[in-house]
């Protein structure tokens, strides 16, 4: 299946492909991970936990793609573990070059992981520029990106600092100058660097410049004698090519005799056979097969627990279920509710003292099916950080694109919502902040000129409040102009006048094929416009909201419902009919005397609620209920708040609340105006779910 | 479309199953495929707004399924509702709908030449929904496009953004 | 039949491993990092330790320690899985008290014949 597959040698019989599904989606999450925590990374004040996390990302990928043979994304990101070694050692500072090349190579891995996944069809991603960027910028040099391939001159090794931080020095540190060469192979001198790396405690060591072929100076501090050190390089160098030097004194050089060094895993008798390279024992270690043990055993310093590279959240444990059977679930438990919704109706009649435990039953089902349902809502619900984490990468090019400086704020991060509203949500945002960016924050100069910050700040937030969820996008740019709105809109023949309030005005923008400057259509080339974000969040039963400041800024306010399927309802009646109000849109009920409902013109009704006039909505009349008993009227109203607005709907009683499972009603039938569905009642009889923002707005016009 | 390439369309070399009603004093056969069941009526929950045909809405096993009266559509008769009363439930491409008519009868099996093209038919549905005519001993059924009946803008199910 | 602790926080190895172990007749328990593993070594005795090194919360060479600290396994094979060929890793894994090492990436037919000489 994969043409890098790598051949096992003699393990015929293992088949790993099995395994390639769960290592790209593995790789991919890494991948994304990688990408978020390299766009917060702070480059003033790097985390070292974050750093730390960004490696642990690149070595987790590159382990696996060794390890199923995707040698091209193997190669890409050991390069990338390498700069990033060298950044969480402190070797090197972080800056914006290196996180755009790391970007970009995530981008890359991205791409040769999806061509393995697609079976290896089409054009190879070429990724040696990348390479070579990496491996300059990981040597301390600021790489070109060079559209031809150049002849790359060998970095001159920059004498970086080690900072103090991680190393603990001991009272007798010694400074030490270390020649190695010459070597045939330079490697075995880079070797003899990561020791430094990996043995805690043993000390810091960084390249000086030298111009002598095939040699490398290094400037070492190290707690260990220089025996030590030289029985430690063994491994990689013989001694008679490393000639130590103390810095402090002068010119000591170390005599280099050779001497026999019983290598750590020297093949002894009855050991492992050591030459095939990939794998080991040590002699005398804990459980090592039987054998003698005569090899000398190289000093290592008091280590520090290598545990202190905790990552900065511990990993909750999850299993992958499949979408579909979270759904099947969902609906199990939607059948549920209606069914304990039906015995509790049915049993309202019983005398309680001869039904006592049955009742007393139906109570606890009533309380668990509560739990039960909330639970299940509870596994569809993600945190909106999913839906927020494109957005900086997004707005990162985009900012760089148009030439703007642009931060992004991003606020309640954990608040929840239910997934199936995840993916419909992300293009209308995606819209109203790439419209933040292009229209709404201005150019340096012209923010400068305006007494503003030169960069702006794009924030996106969200929060529950009632039964919904609101996501606010708010900019600190230019905001719009109320005057051009009206004068467009005019231009066009829509109905306007400058009496209308400044909210009715930002609603404008949302008239299908109305565009000014304020308002983008077009950004990326697909020719959206933000009558088409209205229609999208109007789907999903969401509202929209805007408030602008010339100026100031902007703020769009997107409202939706909390979940798709069960909401507490108020069952109300009207001429018989059964409809259902969203509980959490209902302020309050009242029996309503005929003084305080007003007639103005048109024959539209205003009832004053306290010191408030609100229109009344006759439901009667809206869904044309036939009334056949004239001496009931509706005398009940009840007062409900949808997009900003309230609203008084006159309806005969009050039946009662009861949880709800929403039906779509779409899906046999078709929309029905201010309905948002349908739900099943006790009795098995259909109730329609009114549209409360359908009906507030309807109030409006 | 001519009727008999409707026909020679829609009907495969082996004979055909349809379910055969009736709506006034005609006879129509639709396809046994597209009927999920056969039930009484039951009162559904109107819909406001909507064509005084499309009687509202009903719960079948927890989803709502829109109910037609086929009889106030297409007939000149009056619409009883009683315990005879028969709704069929249809499980179409894109809905599931029941439609209530006079009576269902039984289900009948067609061979292919037993079908005729029905120019003239007076019916009143529309012809082009009209497959064609099947006979079988003295009975003639109008045999249906059920599918392209239903999804006629007129029927009122397909909504204007549809 | 030996029980082998298998401790990587890559599900892909995971699994690998944990498949490659079972089909060849051993039991395995997997763990997702070393502070993870280190919880379950407290309930449970074990006949091998495989462990990766990079890892969250505890590392390989830290939870090596912290078993070698623990009289139950004091003397029990751990086998470190580690990408690093050079001698950086041999050498903090035998001063963490690792039995030995296997670099990654092994085939699994490799895999079986290094546990089969160290486990008992």
């Amino acid at each position: 299946m994969s043409e890098t597959h790598q051949d096992s040698s003699g393990g015929g019989d293992f088949d790993l492909t099995q395994f390639y599904q769960i290592f790209f989606e593995e790789a991919g999450e890494n991948l994304d991970l990688m990408e978020q925590m390299l766009l917060n990374l702070n480059l003033e004040t790097a985390d070292d936990e974050v750093l730390n996390g960004i490696f642990r990302c690149a070595h987790s990928v590159k382990g696996g793609a060794a390890t199923f043979g995707f040698a091209d994304v193997a190669e890409l990101t050991h390069q990338m573990e390498s700069l990033l070694d060298r950044l969480r050692r402190h070797e090197l500072h972080p800056n914006s070059a290196m996180v755009d090349v790391l970007l970009e190579s995530a981008d890359a891995s991205r791409s040769l992981l999806a061509r393995h996944q697609a079976g290896g069809e089409g054009e190879v991603l070429p990724t040696g520029d990348l390479v070579r960027r990496i491996s300059e910028l990981a040597a301390g040099n600021t790489p070109v990106a060079a559209p031809a391939p150049v002849a790359v001159k060998p970095p001159p090794a920059v004498a970086s600092p080690p900072k103090a931080a991680s190393e603990a020095k001991s009272k007798s540190t010694r400074t030490l100058e270390i020649r190695i060469g010459p070597l045939e192979r330079l490697e075995q001198a880079d070797a003899v660097q990561e020791l430094f790396r990996d043995i805690p405690g043993l000390g810091s060591i960084s390249t000086l410049p030298l111009d002598v072929k095939n040699t490398r100076l290094f400037l070492v501090e190290t707690g260990s004698t220089d025996e030590d050190l030289l029985d430690l390089f063994a491994f990689h160098v013989s001694r008679d090519y490393i000639q130590i030097k103390s810095v402090e004194s002068t010119s000591e050089v170390v005599d280099s005799e050779p001497v026999a060094v019983g290598s750590v895993d020297d093949p002894l008798p009855g050991a492992p056979l050591a030459p095939l390279p990939g794998f080991g024992f040590f002699d005398g270690a804990p459980g090592a097969p039987a054998t003698t043990t005569t090899a000398l055993v190289a000093k290592t310093a008091a280590a520090k627990p290598a545990g202190s590279n905790s990552a900065a959240q511990p990993e909750a444990a999850t299993i992958r279920v499949a979408i579909s059977k979270v759904d099947q679930l969902i609906n199990l438990v939607g059948e549920l509710v209606i069914t304990q919704a039906m015995l509790a109706q049915n049993s309202r009649a019983l005398d309680p003292a001869v039904y006592q435990q049955l009742l007393s039953g139906l109570a606890d089902l009533d309380r668990n099916t509560r739990d039960l349902q909330e639970s299940v809502m509870s596994i569809r619900m993600i945190p909106m950080s999913i839906v927020f984490s494109r957005f900086p990468r997004m707005l990162r090019d985009l900012a760089t694109k148009l030439g703007k400086k642009v931060d992004f704020v991003t606020q309640g991060e954990a608040t929840e919502l239910d997934k199936g509203l995840v993916e419909k949500i992300t293009d209308p945002l995606t819209h109203l902040v790439r419209n933040s960016c292009d229209h709404g924050v201005e150019s340096p100069a012209e923010r400068l000129a305006a007494g503003k910050p030169e960069t702006g700040t794009i924030t996106l937030s969200a929060s529950h409040q009632g039964g919904s969820i609101v996501i606010e996008v708010r900019d600190d740019g230019k905001g719009m102009s109320r005057q051009r709105i009206l004068s467009k809109a005019k231009e066009r023949g829509l109905d306007v006048s400058d009496q209308m309030s400044d909210a009715e005005v930002w609603q404008l923008i949302f008239a299908p094929g109305f565009s000014t400057a304020e308002v983008v259509t077009d950004v990326s080339g697909r020719g959206v416009g933000m009558d088409v974000v209205k229609k999208n969040i109007a789907a999903l039963n969401g509202t929209v909201e805007i408030d602008s400041a010339e100026g100031y800024g902007m703020k769009v306010s997107v409202r939706l419902p909390l979940t798709l399927a069960i909401m507490d309802g108020m069952s109300v009646g009207v001429g018989g009919e059964v409809y259902i109000l969203p509980l959490s849109s209902v302020v309050e009920s009242f029996q309503v005397k005929a003084d305080a409902v007003s007639t103005v013109g048109q024959g539209s009704q205003l009832v004053k609620v306290r010191d408030e006039y609100m229109p009344v909505i006759e439901l009667e009349k809206i869904f044309q209920i036939p009334r056949f008993d004239f001496e009931k009227s509706c005398d009940i109203m009840v007062v409900v708040e949808a997009d900003g607005s309230r609203v008084a709907l006159l309806v005969d009683e009050l039946l009662g609340q009861q949880q709800v499972v929403v039906k779509n009603l779409e899906s046999n039938y078709r929309k029905v105006p201010n309905v948002s569905g349908a739900t099943i009642l006790g009795d098995g009889k259909v109730a329609l779910i009114l549209d409360t923002g359908a009906l507030v707005r309807r109030s409006r016009h | 479309m001519g009727v008999m390439e409707k026909l020679e369309e829609s009907t495969s070399s082996e004979a055909r199953e349809y379910l055969t009603f009736r709506l006034d004093q005609e006879e129509y056969g639709i396809d046994i495929l597209k009927v999920q069941e056969i039930r009484g009526y039951e009162p559904p929950t109107r819909v406001a707004n909507a064509p005084n045909f499309i009687k509202g809405v009903v719960n079948l096993r927890g989803t709502i399924v829109p109910i037609v009266d086929m009889r106030l559509k297409f007939s000149c008769s009056k619409a009883e509702y009683n315990s005879f009363t028969v709704v069929i439930i249809l499980n179409l491409r894109h809905r599931i709908v029941g439609i209530v008519v006079d009576s269902v009868s039984d289900v009948m099996e067609l061979p292919p030449e037993s079908l005729k093209s029905a120019p003239d038919i007076d019916s009143v549905i529309d012809s082009a929904a009209v497959l064609g005519l099947g006979s079988l001993g003295d009975r003639m059924l109008i045999l249906l496009d059920i599918e392209l009946l239903m999804s006629a803008p007129d029927m009122g199910l397909v909504g204007a953004s549809d | 039949m030996p029980l082998i602790l298998a401790v990587d926080d890559s599900p892909s190895m995971r699994k690998m491993v944990s498949f490659t172990l079972t089909g060849a007749g051993y039991q395995v328990v997997e763990a997702v990092d070393g502070q993870d593993a280190y919880e379950k070594a407290q309930s449970q005795s074990f006949d091998l330790v495989l462990t990766d090194q990079n890892m969250p919360r505890l590392d390989g060479l830290g939870l090596t320690r912290k078993l070698r600290d623990h009289p139950q396994f004091k003397t029990t094979p751990i086998l470190m899985l580690t990408t690093e060929s050079s001698d950086l890793m041999k050498q903090a894994g035998r001063a963490a008290g690792a039995t030995g090492w296997l670099v990654k990436p092994f085939d699994p037919a490799r895999l079986l014949d290094v546990i089969k000489k160290v486990i008992r």
